[in-house]
């Protein structure tokens, strides 16, 4: 709180605006150019300023009630004011559990005696504590009371004692009188507040490594896209495995469950768990009745795995009713064969391209060694940077091409869309689509077989010959791709009916790289200009002329530069992810 | 573990103060164990348990009374809310609704409230729910009294009151068996 104070001229100018121009206009243009965000752990607070920040000057609040707010709206603030305009502030706070009680003195008088109704204690003013919400109890039951929730994992929402009563307790004072006995679990209450940002964020994740690197990932506006960490790691953001495209994540999560050994552990998982229908982490039934309600606070009907309202109560499971036996008219044993077969072909094309692509891998050695004898040589040809881009590039196809076999397993499968298309439908759209994959994984395989010539040993003009093959090759793959991802967004999943299949766009340039976000928490009106210095700064004195693609690139120009310096900035990535194939053409 | 200790002993002596306060519960502590409790309740009524005493069983967390204690019907009863065969109660304010204000004492209170008031669509019994649910409140009703008197009514009486069960209207034989 107290950071806030020193930018006070910066403060009045922002909250001006903002409560001038109402709530349809606060939306800013984020900068162009890469909007995923590193959050670690030094820029955690930081990254959550700008949220608490415009919460607490709208609705003129402390940080702990913004946070409450925030944490109950899963850090929407649009979502958060919207229920503010369409609920009113006292529904919302009551929802939230928010007291904000004016002037109200909390301390007691230390020499009237309070009756404590945990303890049934008779304890004078001084041993007692009175919150927002206007319930007294003793500060060893408080105490006692936070702890338990705190190591129940309930920091978040830990609310007031009293029978009924849904106020969230202040921070500040469970801060304050769990320190006094255990300060290390105000330490882990402090870091719970803190890492709500992330847990409860649907716009921030952590970074799935293992062993965990401590960051995480933000995203603007789409979640559906797959992201670099700092630390390496490409991943869907979406469903947090590996990176998928163009598969959906429920195809994806379908397909590794189907090529994964069934182990002990998983058929006990299976038995014995239902996944919570949000946050997807298995959940045993420990007891009651088939309302069940995850750690992460969705409730959910047990029988069935669906999600059930949030207005629900433990009498009466709103709107939900699963009961309804579903007839499955065809026999599943006569099918297992020939589902079998089916998979058996999808799988091992999935798995030859997949082991490729780990042999091309071991590729990017020998290739750079040869790039290097080559430019050794006496040679009119100085410029290898070909090699690489279109080792890039069949990386990149292989990849896309592995996934659109599980892809095609599911989407011209029976098991997720059989009442979508009719027969003939499908065969026309399957034949379509293997069209293309074909056309793809022969350009793909060009690629690969010229990209493996000893080059190195060659006369300048075969060596040119070859360049112009790779170049070629690597224009066609990448129109392929994204061809393909065309025909799959428009075509496939475009046209469906009940699913919501969802795949991270085609990227030609390869995975995004979230970017650092600056620990020192900076003004927002002026954020677009800072990140200039400071990617050029890093970026190594590299400047954009000396890039072959610099000029007439027909691609998304300005922010696509920025984009390319800033990722220059990441030390030693060998070749250049961000050159358009475009670009490659006039190399 | 010395407050959930001192909270009970201060509950075990309010409970013998005012043993006759409220006449529908007596609530009783383990001779040697002060985390054991049992309490014998009377059946509401107006209500297809009347007339019957359920005994319930209380095992008493060392976090209490920040964590809720754990109830459950020693008593075979047939109840939406109750499990016909390990008595466990789904009520929420013995689950995710737990105030440490609570007591043993309102504990019995509320789950008399809910014999009177079953909670049919959140149902550990789903026979019983079922029959709610259906709008069969006859067939509830009837089932409930005659475990109620089966399991919750001493011998001599429950004899007596079978009989008037089998030749009265409520249960035919015939229907029993159907």
């Amino acid at each position: 709180m107290e950071d806030y104070s020193s930018g006070d001229d910066d403060d009045y100018v922002y909250s001006d605006r903002d409560s001038l121009d109402g709530l349809e206009n606060e939306e800013w243009v984020p900068p162009k150019g890469s909007s995923t965000k590193v959050i670690t752990r030094e820029s955690l607070l930081a990254a959550q300023k700008e949220d608490l920040r415009r919460v607490m000057e709208l609705l003129s609040l402390g940080e702990h009630h913004a946070r409450t707010l925030l944490i109950h709206s899963r850090w929407d603030v649009e979502k958060l004011l919207a229920v503010l305009v369409e609920k009113g502030k006292p529904s919302l706070f009551s929802e939230a559990g928010v007291t904000v009680n004016e002037g109200a003195d909390s301390s007691l008088p230390s020499s009237s005696s309070v009756m404590c109704d945990i303890c049934m204690e008779e304890v004078s003013g001084d041993k007692a504590t009175r919150m927002a919400c206007g319930h007294c109890f003793c500060k060893d039951c408080w105490t006692e009371h936070f702890i338990v929730k705190i190591n129940e994992g309930q920091s978040k929402r830990i609310r007031c004692m009293a029978h009924k009563c849904y106020a969230i307790c202040d921070e500040a004072v469970v801060r304050n009188l769990v320190s006094k006995r255990h300060p290390d679990l105000a330490e882990k209450f402090d870091r719970f507040l803190l890492e709500s940002y992330i847990e409860d964020n649907k716009m921030v994740k952590w970074c799935p490594s293992t062993p965990h690197c401590g960051n995480a990932i933000r995203v603007e506006e789409d979640e559906f896209c797959e992201v670099e960490c700092t630390c390496g790691l490409q991943f869907c953001f979406s469903c947090l495995s590996e990176t998928h495209s163009p598969c959906s994540c429920l195809m994806w999560e379908l397909w590794i469950k189907k090529c994964r050994d069934e182990s002990e552990t998983v058929n006990w998982i299976t038995v014995h768990t239902k996944p919570c229908p949000k946050c997807h982490k298995p959940v045993e039934k420990n007891g009651g009745c088939n309302l069940v309600s995850c750690i992460c606070g969705q409730a959910f009907c047990w029988l069935c795995g669906g999600a059930t309202g949030r207005e629900h109560t433990w009498s009466s499971i709103a709107g939900h009713s699963c009961g309804r036996y579903v007839e499955n008219g065809e026999q599943k044993t006569e099918r297992a064969k020939r589902d079998l077969y089916r998979y058996m072909h999808y799988h091992n094309r999935y798995k030859a391209h997949t082991d490729s692509f780990k042999l091309e891998s071991k590729l990017r050695e020998t290739i750079l060694e040869k790039v290097s004898i080559s430019e050794e040589r006496e040679s009119r040809l100085r410029d290898f940077s070909w090699v690489t881009n279109g080792l890039y590039r069949l990386f990149r196809s292989r990849r896309v091409l592995s996934y659109s076999y599980p892809f095609a397993f599911y989407m011209f499968g029976e098991e997720l869309f059989k009442d979508e298309m009719t027969m003939d439908e499908r065969e026309l759209k399957q034949l379509l689509f293997e069209d293309q994959q074909q056309q793809l994984e022969g350009n793909v395989e060009k690629l690969s077989k010229f990209l493996e010539e000893p080059f190195d040993q060659y006369p300048d003009d075969k060596v040119m010959d070859i360049r112009m093959q790779v170049i070629n090759l690597s224009v066609i793959t990448d129109n392929l791709c994204k061809k393909m991802y065309e025909c799959i967004e428009n075509d496939l999943l475009g046209c469906l009916q009940l699913g919501t299949h969802n795949i991270a766009p085609y990227k030609s340039k390869g995975i995004e790289r979230a970017s650092e976000l600056s620990a020192c928490w900076s003004n927002k009106s002026n954020t677009t200009d800072k990140y200039q210095p400071l990617e050029c700064g890093t970026s190594g004195g590299t400047s954009e002329n000396e890039r072959p693609s610099g000029s007439g690139s027909s691609d998304d120009s300005g922010c696509f530069s920025r984009k390319r310096a800033k990722k220059d900035g990441f030390g030693p990535s060998f070749f250049d992810l961000n050159l358009p194939a475009e670009g490659i053409d006039r190399n | 573990m010395q407050a959930s200790r001192a909270r009970l002993f201060k509950e075990y002596k309010e409970v013998q103060r005012e043993k006759t306060a409220d006449p529908d519960i007596q609530l009783v502590c383990d001779d040697s164990n002060i985390f054991k409790w049992t309490a014998l309740i009377k059946g509401p009524s107006e209500t297809p348990f009347e007339g019957g005493v359920f005994q319930l069983a209380f095992a008493v967390p060392e976090q209490y009374p920040l964590q809720p204690p754990q109830v459950r019907f020693l008593t075979k009863i047939f109840h939406p809310n109750v499990h016909f065969k390990t008595g466990e109660i789904c009520l929420d304010i013995l689950k995710n609704a737990w105030s440490p204000a609570w007591t043993l004492q309102s504990v019995c209170r509320a789950i008399i409230a809910l014999m009177a008031h079953p909670e049919p669509d959140s149902p550990l019994n789903c026979d019983s729910g079922n029959l709610l649910r259906s709008g069969d409140t006859r067939g509830y009703q009837s089932m409930a009294r005659m475990y109620t008197r089966l399991a919750a009514m001493p011998k001599k009486v429950r004899s007596v009151e079978l009989l008037q069960v089998w030749h009265g209207t409520t249960i035919q034989p015939s229907n029993m068996l159907s």
